[in-house]
């Protein structure tokens, strides 16, 4: 009984890819995985498993380096990396140590390694760094543009999940290398204009907690201290709500309350800074009256808090009467409870989210060396119907020049039939790993079904010449030569495909991965089953 | 019913002179047409938003008639080009990058646009250091692949004279689209890179078919090559119909990169019928009677 199986092992093979990618494609179990916050027929976008990539579904695209300057091979000299960054800072006007960061190469080898040194400061030019850095006087090999590995990785990090915690469902971010070494980062979301989307990356998303005290020593009499808080400070964020009287929003948070041995933990240095610079006292907390424009404190004001997001302050706030007793009695730093308070509600949200995903390391540089494509979703699926439309239009030209040209439906039919089969594995194959469909790789499965039924006229010719097929060795004999042939020719498409790949070309890399897995199933399954095909209905028994 | 059979040709009635004279031809006219494009142009071809930086637009036809001179006046700069996709009602507005911010360019021109009341469907926004990166790879890509395909053809068939006759006929099919490119007013993009990929996939197969049937197979030279023929033409000429049909359909409904793929992979195909069986065919005569001798 096994030997019909054995006889038509590679028909059966066939058959089993076949009902393989009918599984993939319409069983729910193989369903794509639904977005937190997503429903699940926004995850399944059709009657099938498919995805559909930005062409398709339309969405936002951005591709932006990092902006930065890395010195390499900096010799640290003994000192610790914190020590390094910043003296570094030092020799920078403006610039934050926050925005200089240093980090041994191999972590392990001792402070006596050497490491890198990288800026992110956009106002810091190259020459500025090589100036800073030679006055500093750590010895280095040279600068490049660009951050470290560990900050890019960060910064992926953190896109993910500015764009999670603002509820885009399905985007998705990843490092991609331009030919000449440069990094870029890949921003996709789908579903989104393009301007929410810069909106969203363009700002690195600092947050900071600033006190402007009352000082007439200084510019319109204010003074101002900053970093009494810090983004890395905050804990347990809350969603932005609105305040329960009166305009505005706010986002509920603590402050850290717990610190090393000997040290202040936030919640304490907070408290202690609110009490210094008279936000809070015995008697209450201060009246604010905080001039945005001038960035100076009304006449009679008392100390503000400030909220500062990327640099700029955002709002200004005094403090009631309440909390500011409890942090001048020393009992507000236990609990760390605090409210950041906005004008907006708006505010508040992009707040929320960038304290819960954290800040930029680095800005992306989206304008200058970036690029963004947008397809609107009407778009899109317009896109989905007109590709289907030209694939379906050219697998018909196919199938009429092959009947043309054989006039023998015995030949034809199994042909068409064997190069659709292969198409349909390919759509099971995408829909098994939830590769997003897009122009590019139906332009691939197109050119799937011209080669494929190349190989096959080859076969077909092949098998056909010198007379009649009598016998099952004359026809595998012929079947195997005219494998070499196929054998060289997809090896040349393989070769030709494979650097497009890995080059980072747009989203030419999808039509390069389906053409040659379209090559690797046709040469392994569909061309020698439809061999076995041919053998059944040419072989005169 | 007869089936539609491939013409044979009498190639003894031709020298091979004869044969290699209108492919040879071709070729120093299509490089002769990419020369004078990079003289007058600086660059080879047509480059394409990818290649040069800037901003593209696609923007809805709301059928009220005079889109196209909204378009005109909405934006304060000269659109470089607007072309008009009626299947889709769509227009698609392009601007060249020229030294300024195109990041800003591309915000500006959608504010631009809302206010005119067009609405927009899709923005490509292309910076112009980026795309002198984009056609670096682009370059070390075709040539890497070009490269790896002549290494395995001559690994393939370890002798020297017909490796080089595929070799050189692909170099040809690749360089006679971009010269039909040039001459059409197509301009060179990401889809024309991968159908230019392809060609070198797609069009040594019927060269390997040729060869593999003259060197590795028993028969006559002519009786070889006419076998090999009536397979190799009804391969290609089926890749041209497929490719003429998807370059047709995709031309109606303004899917640009499946227009592109499709109308220079059909080019490259009938540049590869003529080299495969004049000069592909000439080289290999040449080498089975008389290069084999020597």
């Amino acid at each position: 009984m096994f030997e019909p199986i054995k006889e038509n092992w590679r028909v059966l093979l066939l058959v089993v890819v076949v009902l393989g990618a009918t599984v993939a494609l319409f069983a729910p179990q193989f369903a794509p995985e639904t977005a937190p916050g997503g429903s699940a027929e926004d995850a399944t976008q059709g009657v099938t498993n498919l995805q559909y990539g930005l062409d398709l579904a339309g969405g936002t695209r951005i591709r932006a380096p990092l902006v930065g300057y890395t010195a390499t091979g900096v010799d640290f000299a003994g000192e610790t990396p914190t020590q390094v960054a910043s003296d570094v800072a030092a020799e920078l006007e403006g610039v934050s140590t926050r925005e200089v960061d240093a980090a041994l190469d191999d972590e392990g080898t001792g402070t006596d390694g050497t490491g890198a040194v990288e800026v992110t400061d956009t106002s810091v030019s190259e020459e500025e760094f090589r100036e800073a850095m030679d006055a500093s006087g750590y010895e280095y090999e040279g600068i490049r543009s660009g951050v470290t590995q560990e900050t890019r990785e960060a910064a992926v990090e953190v896109i993910q999940g500015k764009i999670n915690e603002a509820g885009l469902s399905g985007g998705s971010v990843q490092q991609v290398q331009s030919i000449t070494g440069e990094y870029f980062i890949l921003v996709e979301v789908p579903g989104q204009g393009r301007q929410d989307v810069i909106d969203l990356l363009e700002e690195r998303g600092t947050v900071e907690i600033a006190i402007a005290y009352p000082d007439s020593n200084a510019t319109n009499d204010t003074a101002r201290s900053d970093g009494i808080l810090v983004q890395g400070d905050f804990e347990n964020i809350g969603t932005a709500s609105r305040r329960e009287s009166g305009s505005g929003a706010y986002v509920p948070v603590s402050v850290v309350n717990e610190a090393s041995e000997g040290e202040r933990s936030p919640a304490v240095r907070f408290q202690d800074a609110a009490v210094e610079y008279g936000v809070a006292s015995a008697s209450g907390g201060a009246r604010c009256d905080y001039d945005m424009e001038t960035n100076s404190l009304g006449e009679s004001s008392d100390s503000c808090l400030l909220l500062v997001v990327d640099g700029e302050v955002v709002n200004a706030f005094g403090m009631d009467d309440g909390l500011a007793r409890s942090m001048a009695s020393g009992s507000w730093a236990d609990s760390g409870n605090f409210r950041l308070t906005t004008t907006s509600f708006a505010d508040a949200q992009t707040i929320s989210i960038n304290l819960r995903a954290g800040a930029l390391p680095a800005e992306l540089d989206i304008s200058g060396q970036g690029t963004s494509s947008t397809i609107s979703a009407t778009q899109g699926e317009n896109f989905r119907l007109y590709s289907a439309f030209a694939g379906v239009f050219a697998v018909f030209a196919v199938a009429g020049v092959v009947f043309l040209r054989y006039r023998e439906p015995k030949v034809a039919l199994p042909m068409i039939v064997t190069a659709l089969a292969e198409v349909y594995a390919l759509l099971g194959f995408a829909a098994l790993v939830g590769y997003p469909l897009e122009l590019a790789v139906i332009a691939g499965f197109i050119a799937v079904v011209g080669t494929g039924v190349d190989d096959l006229v080859i076969i077909a010719d092949e098998v056909m010449s010198e007379g009649e097929v009598n016998s099952r060795t004359v026809f595998d004999s012929r079947f195997r030569r005219a494998f070499w042939v196929i054998g060289a020719a997809a090896a040349t498409t393989i070769v030709a495909m494979s650097p497009l790949m890995v080059l980072s070309l747009g989203d030419l890399s999808g039509f390069a991965i389906f053409t040659i897995l379209g090559v690797l199933i046709g040469v392994l399954i569909t061309r020698p089953a439809y061999g076995d095909i041919l053998r059944r209905l040419l072989t005169v028994r | 019913m007869t089936a539609i059979e491939v013409p044979e040709v009498d190639y003894t009635e031709y020298s091979n002179r004869q044969l290699v004279l209108v492919p040879l031809a071709v070729l120093a006219l299509a490089v002769l047409v990419i020369g004078g494009w990079y003289v007058a142009t600086g660059a080879p071809a047509t480059l394409g938003l990818e290649f040069t930086g800037g901003v593209e637009l696609r923007i809805a036809d709301d059928e009220s008639g005079d889109v196209e001179e909204r378009i005109e006046t909405a934006f304060d700069r000269e659109p470089d080009s607007v072309r008009s996709i009626p299947a889709d009602d769509v227009y698609v507005v392009t601007f060249r990058a020229a030294d300024d911010d195109p990041g800003e360019l591309a915000s500006d021109l959608e504010t631009q646009a809302d206010a005119a009341g067009l609405s927009v469907e899709a923005i490509d926004q292309v910076s112009p250091s980026f795309a002198s990166d984009t056609a670096r790879t682009t370059i070390f890509g075709l040539a890497l692949a070009f490269l790896g395909m002549s290494v395995l053809v001559f690994a393939l068939f370890r002798t020297f004279v017909p490796s080089v006759a595929i070799v050189a006929s692909a170099f040809s099919d690749l360089v006679i689209p971009v010269a039909a490119m040039n001459l059409l007013g197509i301009e060179m993009t990401l889809g024309i890179v991968a159908a230019l990929l392809m060609i070198i996939g797609y069009s040594v197969d019927s060269d390997i078919l040729l060869n593999n049937s003259v060197l590795r197979r028993t028969g006559e030279f002519y009786e070889s090559v006419s076998r090999a023929m009536r397979t190799g033409v009804t391969m290609t000429v089926t890749s041209i119909a497929a490719m003429l049909v998807m370059a047709i359909v995709a031309t109606i409904f303004g899917v640009g990169l499946l227009r592109d793929i499709g109308i220079i992979l059909a080019i490259g195909l009938c540049a590869d019928l003529m080299n495969t069986y004049l000069l592909n065919v000439a080289l290999l005569r040449w080498y089975k009677f008389e290069g084999v001798k020597r």
